[in-house]
């Protein structure tokens, strides 16, 4: 065989080998029916065909077409048939394929509920095999990694300057002896938080005046290696949670609120690693839920006055089923609540899902996607934006910018806080 | 070493995780093979993410101070 040919042939086998029952029902059932236009916030917002989630599928399925059909192969011109090696479908994909958030709307309005990003994880195998793979990405999942293999050189120093933090949980909760909790072996609880203080002090507050028996990751839930579609890096990166747990003999590991995390370690760890996590896995939202329900934490009903809203991130609502908690949270330390429309599972997706927040080359599209989020941020006439997830709190952060919403952007758990009836008073 | 050459200053503070090291990445290409960006940020994430992302890009930190709550990174372009 030719070079080329041999080519070919390694790349129709790393797509092959990705094609099991359901790859193949979304590629072949698509009728081109242009509903999942109306839903995709990248469509809607630029009417660029390239946004338009049949066409990024589409892509894909003229090779599996041309390849991996008996029609398609007998006719491929007839379906558009392409080489998985043509450096123009390469080109279209990359840029179709890493603007995607995988924010998964499209799905949900689909009459075949055909998931896009499914078709678009082996378009990321592709690329990555082809060399195209987002080098930012590329970036953060391989420091990730290097931070798993040399933590000790960096757990000292992060702590030394946690400590200013831990001052601060101090002063808040006037207990002299408070202060976020390391390597502590048997813990009811590990949590993991992501880089940097603001994910790790409210909660660090709200376990000690819940009387948490609990111990911080060293590690951050983030999973750029997920963003990527590279799953042998996105394994290693969350396998250094996995093992951190399995070390410290946890009972449970409690997510911070960052959305890809959870889905990351609940549904994708068990397929990549094929074994279950060491210990059950529940959201700090869940948690923290539960400890004013149950009375273990109490916070002053509608502390806080300013009109409220809540944006449901894709990965945490949508995908994976986190509504109600956090508005229950909102509506314990909150007077004035007002729900988006659409909101729940049919929200729009902010536009800085999938990694894009960290993909420059991306922002002229994630901007203007954001639109659709910011005119139902304007529609609330609220002054306080509340969501969980990181990613989208950097996004609606632009999008403040961009949209002049004059609004502030807080994580749920800063709420708890400033309503929190500490111990101590 | 206190008279390191800088040949970018990148202002990071204020940013959180994981945009400090996005932004060194971005610029690491505006200074020349051999030259050093002194990058400030507040995010204590960053004492992990910006180092790890030399290590595995192939570049280097050849100084790192704090500043009240400023870290600083003098990274040198290596390749």
């Amino acid at each position: 065989m030719t070079p080329q040919a041999n080519a070919r042939a390694e790349l129709l086998e790393l797509i092959n080998s990705k094609m099991n029952r359901t790859l193949k029902y979304y590629l072949d059932t698509c009728v081109r029916c242009a509903i999942c236009k109306d839903a995709c916030h990248q469509y809607v917002a630029t009417g660029d065909v390239l946004y338009l989630p049949a066409y990024r599928a589409e892509l894909i399925r003229r090779i599996y077409k041309k390849y991996m059909t008996g029609s398609g192969r007998l006719m491929p011109k007839l379906f558009e048939g392409r080489d998985p090696e043509d450096d123009v479908l390469l080109d279209e994909l990359y840029k179709t394929t890493y603007a995607c958030t995988s924010c998964r709307r499209c799905m949900f309005w689909c009459p075949f509920s055909i998931d896009t990003s499914w078709v678009l994880a082996v378009a990321k195998a592709l690329l990555l095999a082809t060399g195209r793979g987002s080098e930012i990405l590329t970036q953060l999942a391989d420091s990730a990694i290097d931070k798993g293999k040399n933590i000790d050189l960096y757990t000292g120093v992060i702590r030394e300057v946690l400590k200013g933090s831990e001052e601060e949980m101090r002063r808040v909760v006037q207990d002299p002896n408070a202060g976020f909790v390391y390597d502590k072996k048997g813990a009811d609880v590990l949590y993991v938080a992501l880089a940097g203080t603001h994910t790790i002090l409210p909660a660090a507050i709200i376990f000690h005046e819940a009387g948490e028996d609990w111990t911080l990751s060293s590690f951050e839930g983030s999973n750029y290696g997920y963003f990527l579609g590279d799953t042998v890096k996105a394994k290693e990166i969350a396998q250094r949670i996995v093992d951190e747990a399995k070390n410290l003999g946890v009972k449970e590991i409690v997510m911070s609120e960052c959305g890809h995390a959870h889905r990351v370690m609940r549904d994708f760890y068990r397929m990549w690693a094929k074994e279950e996590l060491p210990a059950p896995m529940v959201s700090v939202l869940s948690k923290v839920d539960g400890y004013i329900k149950d009375g273990r934490i109490t916070v002053t009903p509608g502390k806080i006055t300013e009109p409220v809203t809540y944006h449901d991130p894709c990965q945490i609502g949508r995908n994976f089923g986190l509504f109600e908690e956090p508005r229950n949270i909102i509506r314990a330390t909150c007077s004035d609540f007002r729900d988006m429309t659409p909101n729940r599972q049919k929200q729009w997706c902010c536009g800085g899902g999938g990694g894009l927040v960290a993909e420059t080359e991306f922002d002229d599209v994630r901007l203007k996607s954001g639109r659709l989020k910011a005119d139902q941020i304007k529609a609330t006439g609220a002054s306080i934006l509340v969501t969980p997830c990181e990613n989208c709190r950097l996004q609606i952060e632009s999008l403040n910018d961009e949209y002049n919403l004059d609004i502030e952007v807080s994580a749920v758990l800063d709420l708890v806080v400033k309503a929190l009836v500490t111990k101590s008073t | 070493m206190d008279d390191i050459k800088v040949d970018l200053e990148l202002d990071l503070k204020g940013l959180l995780c994981p945009l400090p090291m996005v932004r060194v990445s971005q610029n690491i290409s505006k200074v020349p093979v051999g030259g050093v960006i002194r990058a400030t940020a507040t995010d204590p994430g960053s004492l992990a993410d910006i180092p790890s992302w030399a290590r595995s890009t192939g570049n280097e930190i050849i100084k790192q101070e704090q500043e009240g709550s400023n870290l600083i990174y003098y990274i040198k372009r290596i390749k």
